[in-house]
């Protein structure tokens, strides 16, 4: 029995293969287009999971109330977690992460790497895998460092790492270390990032001994607790105000001091609060992503039913003739149902091969290393797919049909869903609607995009490259002074500027201040040069700009607009600011940019000697650490041979130190890789989903186009001609895909207003996208359709109705 | 065998009834071959199908085999059904995915026949009807007289005690027709089968023993025994 439902099945479908391979590849694109996604998205959430004790692995972090400003922080204070340690039974133990990018030297080559300073029992705490070492002890020494493969190879080749030495500058001082063990690569899955590992004994070199053990309002370190077994995470975080409390008296009144711990596996997807020493991701982001994986799912298994459903209507007869030959209802179900079974398993199967076969480009989009595991979710998710799929497919011919009376089916008095039955209509129509919202998106977010890429920053960013000294700041300044000498030899080189930072690192260095009134301010600094706002292009709005030749420029500064209007200023220029830093107003610049699109623009000042500035500031903080970089503007032209040039300059001026460059446009374009990919995957999926529809539309079509061929040969007889019969045949799609506009317009509407949320400086949704969207979706409906309509509207009547 | 009692059927349209049958009272015995005539639309067919039970009457009663068919229920009536009725159209209907051989088959594997002795039964029904070589050919491959062939040796297949033909020669030439006539004469006479079918043909009425005509719902005129064989 079963055997013969087999061979029908597969009659059936070689029969009809064009319906077949519709069918099944509509599927199974679907569903490796959705796998991928979910690879992606579970990659998102299982961030730090991998620990084995990421269940009692928590982070601190910090809400301090100061001057009627709230400051949260998610790198602690370095004393916290030796205290919480002391005085709490429920913490089995605590580790401190100090990241940092200090230069580091090998031989006369100095880099910047990413170095943790973490306690000793860092290995402890987290799975962290040590390929060569003494797994126990792996960092005995003061001295001892602990390297990744992946730099290691960087440092040393193929060579032996252990036993090598570093000489890394922690502050003023340059310590060497010994290699003593080398670490698996960190996974990418993890919010604790390093190259390199040393003990947290090197403190010292960084902070005051006072810092290091009762400084409350510093903040330094990420502060990790280990919970013992069974404790629950809001016990401790009640426990722990009332060790503060006392510690911080001095300072704080009870309550405006608070520390709180999240898990590890939370800190990832939490965008309230700050990023620690690691960025996190907008879960957001995640969210879109799951939406559009199964959006392009749906449609896909939408897809799939429609047109199962559509086909089954034509074996209504076989279903008449087992009937009369004995069938029972039970069978037949059981048949149509193992039927639809047989071709979702196909689909699936044939999917996950794609999945297997896309991984690769996937992976390069998404900027990932994934891979596809059979693990529990996955499995589940296929096995659940299919099931679901099968039922519903096979659920019209194993029901309703299955139901009829087989005399009628027989006599072909049965015309069973003459019309897109209201069911399918709806599908459509949600297919539709995908199709729509995605196109939508698609060029709002390609827009959006375009829109980020060529804003005027307020400065120009055409041809310029960022050259890195890689050394402090009195080495680093001689050294761009002579590399300037060499680079204003060439012709090609409009200009070029030496700065703590340049344009290329988002987020200056953020000072903060007690001004006269008690207030406490804050505002972006740069020291740079006297060229800066020449080589960069910033317009000067009021006062000069600094000049070369006057060395009483450097008891003054230069303010952005947003400085000017923070502090209420009519006439900017002489002004100080009140209370702190004897410099004063020289010009005021036009406002630009130093960050990301995402956020206003802030206070900004420059200076040239920015010595006084430091001292003079209560709060220094910074992501990327301050050294001079060399900014040179060329006038355009071969971009290979700019940079043959400027690696001989670097060549000649700085000996074996490895030439490190970045192009200005891309080192920007680098903070919108998430929004650049979102908007890479919505497109495909958008094309997808279009793709997918348009099979789905043409199976219906085909099916529609034969269901009324009798329809249709009558009004020929009666003289339409091919047109109308067109129109005949499409007009109900059109009234579709209206209906899916209805829909699909609010929805799109309202998922790219909050998308846009993100940006400070974003784009109004483009109208035109909307008609556009629907435009698109019309048009390549009708063409799908009308296909066959055309098709059939061409036949000669007289064979369609011969038959009848 | 078969007896009908007082079989009316009707539709309702709007207020009025449109009857298709009306106070049918037929008795079939064992053995009989009939020929159900008359004019299109006088209900033939539906007699036809009231008697197959593929069809229920409005009122009226049926015994088959001395049971009350439409009081039996749904599964038992299927079990009276599988086990001694066969069908065979004016338009084959054989299931076109299957071969000759599977579409013999199919209605065995509805009676959970075990494959051997399905095996033996389709081979010897091939023999019979000389289909050997043709088995495994699909009925888009063999003329309508063919395919009409495998659609009897399919309703023979199950041993019924009745066979039911709803116009089998109306597809077929005339040449084939008579082969198909020529067959069902053989069967009735040879292995005590029932048969009743509906035709439109005084010519194929001729080779059955008795004949009703229907006009208009009623049974007009009811010869027993057929003289003129």
């Amino acid at each position: 029995m079963f055997r013969n439902y087999l061979k029908v099945a597969f009659r059936y479908l070689s029969k009809h293969k064009g319906y077949t391979v519709i069918n099944v590849l509509g599927l199974a694109v679907g569903i490796a287009c959705c796998i991928l996604i979910m690879q992606f998205v579970k990659s998102e959430w299982s961030f730090d999971r991998f620990h084995s004790k990421s269940e009692r692995l928590h982070r601190a972090w910090l809400q301090e109330h100061y001057e009627g400003q709230i400051f949260t922080n998610t790198v602690t204070p370095i004393p916290l977690g030796p205290v919480l340690q002391a005085h709490l039974p429920e913490v089995e133990s605590t580790c401190r992460i100090a990241a940092m990018s200090p230069l580091i030297k090998y031989n006369n080559n100095t880099f910047t790497d990413p170095v943790n300073m973490v306690d000793s029992n860092f290995f402890k705490l987290f799975d962290f895998e040590l390929k060569q070492g003494n797994a126990g002890n792996p960092l005995p020494g003061n001295n001892s460092l602990i390297i990744t493969e992946r730099a290691a190879k960087k440092y040393f080749g193929n060579e032996q790492a252990i036993g090598k030495n570093l000489e890394l500058q922690l502050g003023d001082d340059k310590i060497i270390f010994a290699v003593s063990g080398v670490a698996k690569n960190v996974p990418l899955e993890s919010s604790i990032q390093f190259d390199m590992l040393i003990p947290f004994s090197n403190a010292k070199y960084l902070w005051s001994e006072a810092t290091r053990t009762k400084a409350w309002s510093n903040v330094a370190v990420e502060t990790y607790v280990l919970l013992k077994d069974e404790v629950k995470t809001a016990t401790v975080n009640r426990k722990i105000a009332s060790i503060m409390d006392p510690l911080v008296a001095k300072n704080y009144k009870p309550g405006e001091y608070t520390v709180t711990l999240q898990p590890i596996t939370g800190i990832h997807l939490n965008n309230v609060l700050p990023q620690g020493n690691q960025p996190v991701s907008d879960p957001k982001y995640s969210y879109i992503m799951a939406t559009v994986g199964i959006l392009v799912l749906l449609i896909a298994c939408i897809n799939f039913v429609t047109l199962s459903i559509g086909r089954s209507v034509t074996r209504a007869l076989e279903v008449g003739v087992r009937k009369v030959l004995g069938a029972e209802r039970q069978q037949l179900i059981r048949q149509f149902w193992g039927e639809a079974l047989l071709l979702t398993l196909m689909s699936v199967i044939i999917g996950i091969a794609l999945a297997i076969i896309l991984q690769k480009p996937f992976n390069q989009l998404a900027n990932r290393e994934l891979t596809l595991a059979a693990d529990g979710f996955t499995i589940l998710f296929c096995f659940i797919l299919v099931v679901v799929i099968a039922l519903i497919a096979g659920s019209y011919p194993a029901i309703i049909l299955s139901g009829f009376k087989p005399i009628e089916v027989l006599k072909g008095r049965l015309r069973a869903g003459s019309n897109m039955g209201f069911f399918r209509r709806a599908l459509i129509v949600g297919q539709f609607v995908a199709s729509i919202v995605m196109i939508i998106g698609t060029i709002t977010v390609a827009k959006q995009l375009s829109y980020l890429r060529t804003k005027d920053l307020g400065y120009d960013r055409e041809h310029v490259v960022i050259v890195e000294t890689n050394k402090g700041r009195a080495e680093g300044n001689q050294l761009a002074q002579r590399f300037k000498v060499v680079l204003n030899q060439n012709p090609a080189v409009i200009n070029s500027t030496t700065s703590l930072y340049s344009m290329a690192e988002y987020g200056w260095m953020n000072m903060g201040y007690m001004d006269n009134k008690d207030a406490f301010r804050q505002f972006r600094f740069n020291a740079v040069d006297a060229n800066f706002v020449d080589a960069m292009g910033l317009k000067i709005i009021a006062g000069r700009k600094f000049s070369a030749d006057n060395t009483a420029d450097s008891n003054y500064i230069l303010v952005n607009e947003a400085l000017v209007k923070e502090y209420g200023w009519k006439n900017p220029l002489g002004q100080r600011l009140p209370g702190k830093y004897g410099h004063r107003v020289l010009g005021v610049v036009k406002d630009f940019h130093i960050e990301s699109l995402h956020n206003p623009i802030k206070p900004v000042m420059l200076a040239l000697k920015p010595d006084s500035i430091f001292t003079g500031s209560s709060d220094v903080s910074y992501s990327t650490s301050p050294q001079p970089r060399i900014s040179v503007r060329f006038r355009g032209g071969n971009l290979q041979e700019n940079i043959t040039f400027l690696r001989s300059a670097w060549k000649s001026v700085a000996g074996d130190q490895d030439f490190e460059y970045r192009f200005l446009e891309d080192a920007l374009n680098t903070a919108y890789q998430q929004e650049e990919r979102l908007g890479k995957i919505v497109r495909y999926a958008a094309f997808l989903s279009i793709f997918i529809a348009c099979l789905g539309l043409f199976g219906l079509a085909t099916l529609i186009v034969v269901r009324r061929t009798k329809e249709i040969g009558i009004r020929k007889v009666l003289g339409a001609d091919v047109t109308n019969i067109v129109g005949l045949v499409s007009k109900d799609f059109v009234v579709l895909v209206f209906v899916a506009s209805l829909v699909a317009f609010p929805l799109a509407w309202w998922m790219l207003q909050k998308w846009l949320q993100d940006f400070t400086y974003r784009i109004n949704i483009p109208l035109f996208a909307f008609a556009g969207a629907a435009l698109l979706t019309l048009l390549v409906a009708l063409l799908t359709v009308s296909f066959q309509a055309v098709k059939a509207a061409m036949a000669n009547p007289i064979k369609s109705l011969r038959t009848e | 065998m078969i007896q009908l009692e007082h079989i009316s059927k009707w539709y309702n349209t709007g207020a009025a009834r449109t009857f298709v049958l009306k106070d049918i009272n037929l008795t079939i015995k064992e053995g009989e071959f009939l020929s159900i005539m008359g004019p299109s639309g006088s209900g033939k067919s539906t007699l036809l199908n009231i008697i197959g039970m593929l069809d229920a009457p409005s009122e009226g009663s049926y015994q088959f085999m001395e049971q009350s068919v439409f009081t039996l229920k749904e599964k038992q009536r299927m079990e009276l059904y599988k086990h001694n009725i066969g069908f065979i159209f004016q338009a084959y209907h054989l299931i076109d995915e299957l071969t000759v051989y599977e579409n013999i088959e199919t209605p065995l594997l509805y009676q959970n026949i075990k494959g051997a002795e399905r095996k033996a039964m389709v081979g010897d029904i091939l023999d019979r009807f000389n289909m050997v070589g043709k088995k495994d050919l699909f009925p888009a491959q063999l003329s309508g007289g063919q395919q009409q062939l495998v659609g009897i040796a399919r309703a023979l297949i199950a041993k019924p005690k009745v066979l039911l033909a709803d116009e089998p020669t109306g597809n077929l030439n005339s040449k084939q027709g008579e082969e198909i006539m020529e067959l069902f004469k053989k069967i009735n006479t040879e292995e005590g089968i029932t048969i009743i079918q509906v035709t439109h043909s005084e010519k194929n009425a001729e080779y059955g023993n008795c004949k009703i005509d229907l006009l208009d719902g009623r049974i007009q005129q009811h010869i027993k025994e057929n003289s003129s064989l």
